[in-house]
């Protein structure tokens, strides 16, 4: 790299001004690769989802697909409950995941707890499907460990309060079984950068634990913690086998809705199945500009 | 495929299977008589024909090219297992197996996208649901062919030109924990009992599988009380089972969970819905761990038969009629009848005692079958809409 | 906060070299309660699994014993199945991270207007359902021009796009609290060409937030089910559901032993990862 590189950035790491003509094609060179795997496997296949919600059942063109969206109460009511379950999980996993990894890494607690925590959410960010849903209904389910335990012991019968994993309410709590996980994961660095000398420096300034947080760490890790939570949103939104293997489609959800369109035995419309997965396409990106637009609003604070 | 138009209507079943049975028995034994035999320059001319190939022939070309791709074919569905491991012994050939997971219509999927593949994931044979078979043929995705004795398989059972042809059938059953229960359910009203509260689900999922659409068609067919024998009758029968089950999950009885046997063993489903093959095929696996007792109700008994294909754009067109030989010869049928399920020649074979008396008795009581109600093709799709539509509707008072 | 007058200050107070009693009453404070956040997690987490290894024990009728764990463990394709997924791991990690690191430190480096644009990308796999990007692969690079589907090439680049949200945004939360910039224009006015920029600087101080996208796509591909099994490759995704469809207490002890062994695995990268890079994470004072 030649010397007049850093000249360009004498002002201290300000964004970079428009780089000249020459200079500007070397940038492309660094992300070409990526953005050329992305385009071969991810943007072509994804634009003819977007071609083929317009794909009648024996082929032809039709509005019908994108207009069911917002017609069939069938539908309306599966992005409902998905959103439902997405913003809950994605809130309170990612809440409490974050104080999990608090607890590990500034906690306070044994190292190997942070090193047993770690690797154990790498796996259970990924116990999902069939494994998990079993796991579950086997501890909460009818016939479950803590339902039968909880009679045995307490003669208190969980279900007889309504409650039941079987519905949005009991869906959330198996899905933090891959959302806290997540969240301890990706945090973990970021916690990691919380420089120690930025909490004594706090203190030397007078300042409480209190403030250091409200004043230091948090607006450094908000960028973080609100990207972290967007995805735990899509995580949740896009899950599928673990709410297939429950209780296939008697629960409403938008993917279940999606593979029984273009996977089942019996209904069978692709042409559907597209014009709903581009609908979740489309909340997705919503919740990615709002990501966005806050995360411009506290990176002013971070350099 | 529709009965109500045929002068023999008001048949049974049995009788309708014993007649056609007779008259394709006599034609097979005329043709036989009559046919000359083929010289190799017809060779380009037996995929083409649909006509069923000699055996020798084709077991050379077969091996010629070595190997035969299935899909959709789990080894404890039916015995495939052992259906397959015979078919690679007895003609040295070897099986590529994809996707056991998978349901009908990722079977045509999987024809349709490897339609210039030729490939390890290109299927050369298929085995549908029947209700699917409409599909197949409207997007030209099956190749002709009738095995040797074709004749010999009910005429509403297989598509006249020789597209498909079912292969074998179960009927729906109930599949009780015997512990946990003092009265077994024998018929499909006794499941709205309140000492079945929280013990009862589907194998399936109502708007994915097969099978748990006919089981919301077997429930509205007891209630029906007769037996359709028009599309209408047979949507209204859809209808009534949709109302069993708007009460039983009112009722508290029927969890909405898919069953299978790891949570029938668990207990979280003590009472499941399945077809006869699969659930007294997990009987089996179980041993006795916990003990189950496989039931055919008593009135609302759905048949339901598969239907097998070849795929019109597979790389191995001679394994896969082959395949189809082997496995609608008795040899065949009575593998699939080892797995419990009813080889779809069974009358056929019964009557000319080449069944094995050890393998009846394993089979629960032959009585039960007779009331077996096989749903023509344009019953099925429209039952299947109906159902699928209306379900979340009817039984969650949603949309 | 610049980084320049945060470091000024911190290297001050560091020089003095005082450590306040403070400190101490308040990490104590902190402690009870990370002991009972934790705990509470714990027992979310392994109540659950308890109850599979206790139903998996169950085999032999009115007894504990591992019988359904010897039946699983005879079973010839678990070993395949397994060690393919394994295989399918590992390609997809050497790909995966080549790919992101360098594009997000490129990124973060040249070029933070295309920040929103990667980042974009890096979300859509999360955003279309696995079950619709593996049809649309399969129709598009299922005949020609491109026929990819007989080789492994699709299911590989399945998973690469399956693990880019989690490999980037780690990758990403740890470019962000290190001083990119700063790094780099100190290599470079020392004189490192860029393999040395990259590897010996960028690299070491990205150890965690690599190896934590490393974890993550090695669970994720040893779980992944929709792509292997669509595209009919073996992998232990669909063995699973294979065995759980059709079989009891078996699947259950699969699940089990499929937990400690991925688990056993991110162990042992966690492991050899460990070493210098762990303590110090921004080499730059």
């Amino acid at each position: 790299m030649s010397v007049p590189e850093i000249d360009n950035r004498i002002n201290g790491g300000a964004p970079l001004a428009r780089p000249s003509g020459k200079r500007f094609n070397w940038d492309w060179v660094g992300v070409a690769p990526f953005f050329l795997f992305a385009l071969l496997f991810l943007i072509l296949p994804s634009i003819s989802i977007f071609i083929r919600s317009f794909e009648a059942v024996g082929g032809g063109f039709t509005f019908d697909n994108i207009i069911a969206l917002f017609t069939e109460q069938d539908i309306i009511n599966a992005y409902k409950t998905s959103l439902g379950i997405s913003l809950i999980t994605a809130f309170a996993g990612g809440i409490f995941g974050f104080f999990l990894a608090y607890a590990v890494i500034l906690g306070g607690l044994p190292r190997l707890l942070r090193v047993f925590l770690v690797t154990f959410s790498g796996v259970a960010s990924n116990f999902a499907g069939v494994p998990l849903a079993f796991a579950f209904i086997a501890t909460l389910g009818n016939a479950g460990l803590v339902t039968r335990g909880l009679e045995n012991l307490f003669g208190f019968d969980i279900h007889q309060t309504g409650f039941t994993i079987y519905n949005m309410w009991g869906l959330s709590i198996v899905y933090m079984y891959f959302q806290f996980p997540l969240m301890v994961l990706i945090m973990a660095p970021a916690l990691d950068g919380l420089r120690r000398e930025w909490v004594e420096a706090c203190e030397n300034l007078g300042g409480s634990n209190f403030q250091y947080w409200r004043y230091v760490a948090l607006p450094i890790l908000l960028p973080s913690i609100l990207g972290t939570m967007v995805l735990l949103f899509g995580n949740a939104f896009g899950a599928y086998a673990t709410a297939y293997a429950f209780s296939g489609s008697f629960i409403n959800l938008v993917t279940i809705l999606i593979g029984a369109q273009i996977q089942g035995d019996v209904l069978y419309n692709p042409g559907l199945g597209n014009a709903l997965a581009l609908g979740m396409i489309v909340i997705m990106t919503i919740s990615m500009l709002g990501y966005t637009i806050l995360q411009r609003r506290s990176a002013r604070w971070v350099r | 495929m529709s009965t109500n138009d045929h002068p023999l209507r008001n048949l049974s079943r049995r009788d309708f299977l014993k007649l056609s049975m007779m008259t394709g028995f006599s034609a097979f034994l005329a043709s036989c008589g009559g046919s000359a035999t083929p010289t190799e320059e017809a060779g380009m001319d037996y995929l083409a024909s649909g006509e069923s190939i000699p055996m020798d022939v084709l077991l050379s070309k077969a091996q010629e090219e070595g190997s035969l791709t299935t899909i959709a074919l789990p080894h404890d569905w039916a015995n495939y297992g052992e259906i397959i491991e015979t078919y690679k012994s007895k003609f040295d050939m070897e099986v590529n197996e994809l996707n056991p997971d998978a349901g009908s219509s990722d079977e045509l999927e999987a024809i349709r996208a490897n339609k210039d593949s030729k490939g390890p994931q290109a299927p050369d044979v298929i085995d549908i649901g029947v209700g699917h078979t409409e599909t197949a043929m409207n997007d030209a995705l099956l190749a002709k062919y009738k095995v040797a004795d074709w004749a010999t398989i009910p005429d509403s059972a297989k598509s006249p030109d020789g597209y498909w042809w079912a292969e074998y059938y179960g009927v729906l059953a109930f599949e009780v924990i015997a512990d946990e229960f003092s009265e077994i359910p024998e018929d499909w009203e006794d499941l709205l009992k309140p000492e079945y509260k929280g013990k009862v689900a589907m194998a399936g999922d109502v708007l994915k599988s097969n099978q748990s659409v006919q089981t919301v068609f077997a429930s509205g067919l007891s209630r029906y009380g007769k037996t359709p024998t028009t599309v209408d009758e047979a949507v209204e029968a859809a209808n009534l089972g949709l109302q069993f089950w708007k009460e039983m999950n009112d009722a508290g009885n029927f969890i909405p969970v898919i069953a299978d046997q790891g949570k029938i063993a668990q207990g979280e489903t003590p009472i499941v819905m399945e077809w006869d093959y699969l659930a007294l095929a997990n009987r089996d696996a179980l041993a006795g761990n916990p003990a189950l007792d496989i039931r055919v109700p008593k009135s609302g008994v759905l048949a339901g038969p598969y239907a097998g294909g070849i795929s019109a754009y597979g790389p191995h067109p001679y394994a896969a009629r082959l395949w189809w030989e082997f496995v609608m010869s008795d040899e065949g049928q009575n593998l699939y009848l080892k797995g419990y399920a009813h080889p779809i020649r069974f009358n056929d074979m019964a009557s000319r005692g080449v069944i094995p008396q050890e393998m009846l008795d394993k089979l629960p009581p032959a009585d039960a079958y007779e009331a077996a109600f096989f749903p023509s093709v344009p019953m099925l799709t429209a039952v299947f809409n109906e159902i699928t539509e209306n379900w979340r509707n009817v039984v969650y008072g949603e949309g | 906060m610049s980084s320049e007058s945060s470091r000024s200050l911190s290297s001050s107070i560091f020089l003095r070299g005082r450590r306040r009693g403070s400190n101490n009453s308040g990490r104590r404070r902190i402690n009870i309660w990370a002991w009972i956040i934790f705990l509470i997690g714990i027992l979310y987490f392994f109540v659950p699994l308890f109850a599979t290894f206790e139903f998996s024990l169950r085999m032999v009728k009115d007894q504990y014993s591992f019988e359904a764990y010897r039946v699983a463990f005879e079973d010839p394709r678990f070993y395949t199945n397994f060690g393919y997924s394994i295989m399918w791991a590992v390609i997809t990690i050497i790909i995966s991270s080549l790919l992101v690191v360098t594009t997000a430190y490129w990124v973060h480096w040249r070029t933070p207007r295309l920040r929103p644009v990667v980042e974009f990308i890096t979300l859509m796999p999360f955003v279309v359902p696995a079950v619709v990007l593996t049809f649309g692969l399969i129709r598009m690079y299922g005949s020609p021009p491109i026929v990819l589907i007989g080789s492994p090439v699709l299911l590989i680049a399945g998973y690469v796009i399956l693990s880019l949200p989690y490999m980037y945004r780690a990758v990403d939360t740890g470019l962000r609290s290190i001083d990119v910039r700063t790094l780099t224009e100190a290599a470079l006015s020392l004189g490192a060409g860029w393999r040395t920029i990259l590897f010996q600087v960028i690299f070491p101080n990205l150890r965690v937030a690599i190896l934590s996208g490393v974890f993550l796509t090695f669970a994720i591909v040893m779980g992944e089910f929709t792509f292997a099994s669509l595209l009919s490759w073996p992998a232990f995704g669909p063995y699973m559901e294979e065995i759980g469809a059709m079989r009891a207490y078996t699947p259950q002890a699969l699940a089990v032993v499929s937990f400690l062994l991925t688990w056993a695995s991110i162990g042992l990268l966690q492991w050899i990862g460990r070493g210098a890079g762990q303590e110090q994470i921004a080499g730059a004072h």
